[in-house]
C-alpha cells in the first residue's frame, strides 16, 4: 500500500482518486440488473413488465427480492413466487428500494476497520439514512421519497472504497482532526487530497449513476457548495445529522462533520420542528429495521 | 432504544451506541437496584412522552427513579451517572441552537435530577464521538467505550 509515513502530519497524497478505484481489490459494484431497474422506475416510459424483465436476468438479486418481499415485514397474506408476481403486488417504487438493499447490503455489512466500523455497522448507518432522507423527502415534498432512499443509502459509497486505505491511519488522522479543528472529511482531503465523497462520487459516475445522485455522494458533508442546489443533497445532509445525533452506526469519525441549517431551510423545514423530526425518523427507522432481519 | 431497564441484585446495564442521546444510569448501593435509560430528546411532546418516557429527558428521569423504587430502591441513596450527549463539529449558524440536541440533552437530564433533588455523581458529555455505557451492578463501575480511546471507568456509583 502506498499510504505510508502519515505520523500526524500533513501529508503529500501519494495515491489519486483514480487509483483508489482502480487499485482497491473486492470494490462494491452494483448489478447491471439493479441499475436498469433504476433507470425504468425513473423513466417515464419503464413498466412492470420492463422491470421484470430486468430483474429476471439476475439470479441471485431475483432471489433476494423474493425472500424480501415474502418476509415478515411486509405480511403479504400469499407467497410471492416470481418477480412479474412482486412487481404488480408490491409495486415499482417498492420494488426499487428492495432492489438498491438487495445489491447493497451484501458489501456494507463487512466492517471498515479504516472508519472504525464492526460488521453491519456501515449498513445500519447506511440504511438509517436512507430512511431518513425518505421522511425528510415526504416532509419538505422537494424530492422524490424513493430517489432519496437510494441517495441515502449510498451517501458513503466511498467510505466502503476508501477503508481498507485508512487502515491503522484512523487514530493519527483523529489526531490532526483535534489538533487542527477540522473534521473528518477535511483531515481525509489533508492527506489524502480528497476524501469519502469525492470517492463515492467518482464511482458513482463509473456505475453511470443519475447526475442527482452522484452530487448526493458528492456533497452529503457541505450541501450548501453543490451549485444549482440539488434538494437530494440537502436530505441526505439532514438525514445524516439525524443518523449521526441517535448514534446509528458512528465509526471513530463519530460525528466530526458539520451541519449546515442552510439544508434545512431550503427544504421548507425549520429547526423548530427538528425534535418532533427525529422522532418520527426513529419511529420510521424502527419500524424498516425489520427489513434488516430478512435482508441477509 | 429508548427503554427503561432495571435490575435487582447482579448484571449490567448497557447502552449501546449513543450520539446526542444521553445513556444516564442510576444506582442504590444498599438495595443492589440499578437502572437506565437512554433519552433522545430534552423534551416529550404531544402524547409521545406517556407513550415511551424513556425517550425524553423531563419524562425519563422520573419513570426511571419511579421503575428503580418500584423494584426496591430507596430514592434517597440513589447514585447517577451519565454520559453522551455528542454534536456535530459545527453549526453553520454558529450559535446557539435547537438543532444541538447533544448539549439541549445533557443539560435537561442535569435540570431534571436537580429539580428532583439529586447530583451527578460524573458525567462524560459533549464532544464527537459516538459511546457505549456499561455499568455493572456488584462493582457499581461505570464504563464509557468509544472507537477511538476504548473503555475507560467514569465513576464508582458504589462511592
Amino acid at each position: 500500500m502506498q499510504l505510508e509515513g502519515m505520523n500526524e502530519t500533513a501529508h503529500t497524497p501519494t495515491i489519486t482518486l483514480a487509483d483508489i478505484v482502480a487499485k482497491t481489490s473486492d470494490l462494491p459494484s452494483l448489478p447491471a440488473a439493479a441499475l436498469a431497474v433504476m433507470r425504468e422506475t425513473d423513466s417515464p416510459t419503464g413498466t412492470a413488465q420492463s422491470i421484470a424483465r430486468y430483474l429476471s436476468q439476475d439470479q441471485a438479486l431475483t432471489a433476494r427480492i423474493l425472500r424480501l418481499a415474502n418476509s415478515a415485514y411486509y405480511g403479504l397474506s400469499r407467497q410471492i413466487i416470481d418477480v412479474s408476481d412482486a412487481v404488480v403486488v408490491l409495486g415499482m417504487r417498492c420494488i426499487r428500494n428492495l432492489c438498491m438493499v438487495a445489491s447493497t447490503y451484501p458489501w456494507m455489512i463487512k466492517p471498515l476497520k479504516g472508519y472504525g466500523l464492526g460488521p453491519r455497522e456501515m449498513w445500519t448507518h447506511s440504511f438509517a439514512v436512507a430512511v431518513g432522507a425518505q421522511l425528510v423527502a415526504s416532509r419538505s415534498r422537494a424530492s422524490s421519497a424513493d430517489q432519496a432512499f437510494t441517495a441515502g443509502l449510498l451517501h458513503n459509497l466511498g467510505k466502503v472504497a476508501l477503508s481498507i486505505w485508512l487502515e491503522d491511519k484512523l487514530p493519527g488522522m483523529l489526531a490532526i482532526a483535534c489538533r487542527e479543528g477540522l473534521t473528518f472529511d477535511q483531515v481525509e482531503r489533508k492527506v489524502l487530497g480528497f476524501d469519502h465523497c469525492d470517492v463515492g462520487a467518482h464511482m458513482g459516475e463509473g456505475w453511470n449513476l443519475p447526475k442527482p445522485l452522484v452530487e448526493a455522494m458528492q456533497f452529503h458533508h457541505n450541501p450548501n457548495a453543490c451549485d444549482p442546489t440539488n434538494s437530494l443533497v440537502d436530505c441526505v445532509h439532514v438525514a445524516d445529522y439525524l443518523t449521526m445525533s441517535m448514534g446509528l452506526g458512528l465509526g471513530g469519525d463519530g460525528l466530526r462533520y458539520d451541519f449546515q441549517e442552510e439544508a434545512l431551510a431550503r427544504l421548507g423545514l425549520t429547526s423548530d420542528h427538528f425534535d418532533e423530526l427525529a422522532e418520527s425518523f426513529m419511529v420510521a427507522y424502527e419500524q424498516h429495521e425489520k427489513l434488516f432481519e430478512d435482508a441477509a | 432504544m429508548a427503554e427503561i431497564q432495571v435490575i435487582r441484585g447482579t448484571g449490567q446495564l448497557t447502552c449501546l451506541g449513543l450520539g446526542s442521546c444521553i445513556g444516564l444510569c442510576g444506582l442504590d448501593p444498599v438495595s443492589n437496584v440499578a437502572g437506565m435509560i437512554h433519552v433522545m430528546l430534552p423534551e416529550a411532546f404531544q402524547a409521545k412522552g406517556e407513550e415511551k418516557p424513556g425517550k425524553f429527558a423531563d419524562t425519563g428521569v422520573p419513570a426511571l427513579i419511579e421503575a428503580m423504587v418500584r423494584l426496591g430502591a430507596n430514592q434517597s441513596r440513589i447514585a447517577f451517572a451519565m454520559a453522551g450527549g455528542a454534536q456535530v463539529f459545527k453549526f453553520s449558524a454558529n450559535n446557539e441552537s435547537k438543532l444541538d440536541i447533544g448539549t439541549r440533552n445533557g443539560a435537561a437530564v442535569a435540570a431534571k435530577l436537580r429539580e428532583l433533588g439529586f447530583e451527578i455523581v460524573a458525567q462524560d458529555t459533549g464532544g464527537n464521538s459516538g459511546r457505549t455505557v456499561i455499568m455493572t451492578v456488584e462493582t457499581g463501575i461505570f464504563t464509557v467505550r468509544t472507537v477511538t480511546s476504548g473503555e475507560k471507568t467514569l465513576c464508582n456509583l458504589r462511592g
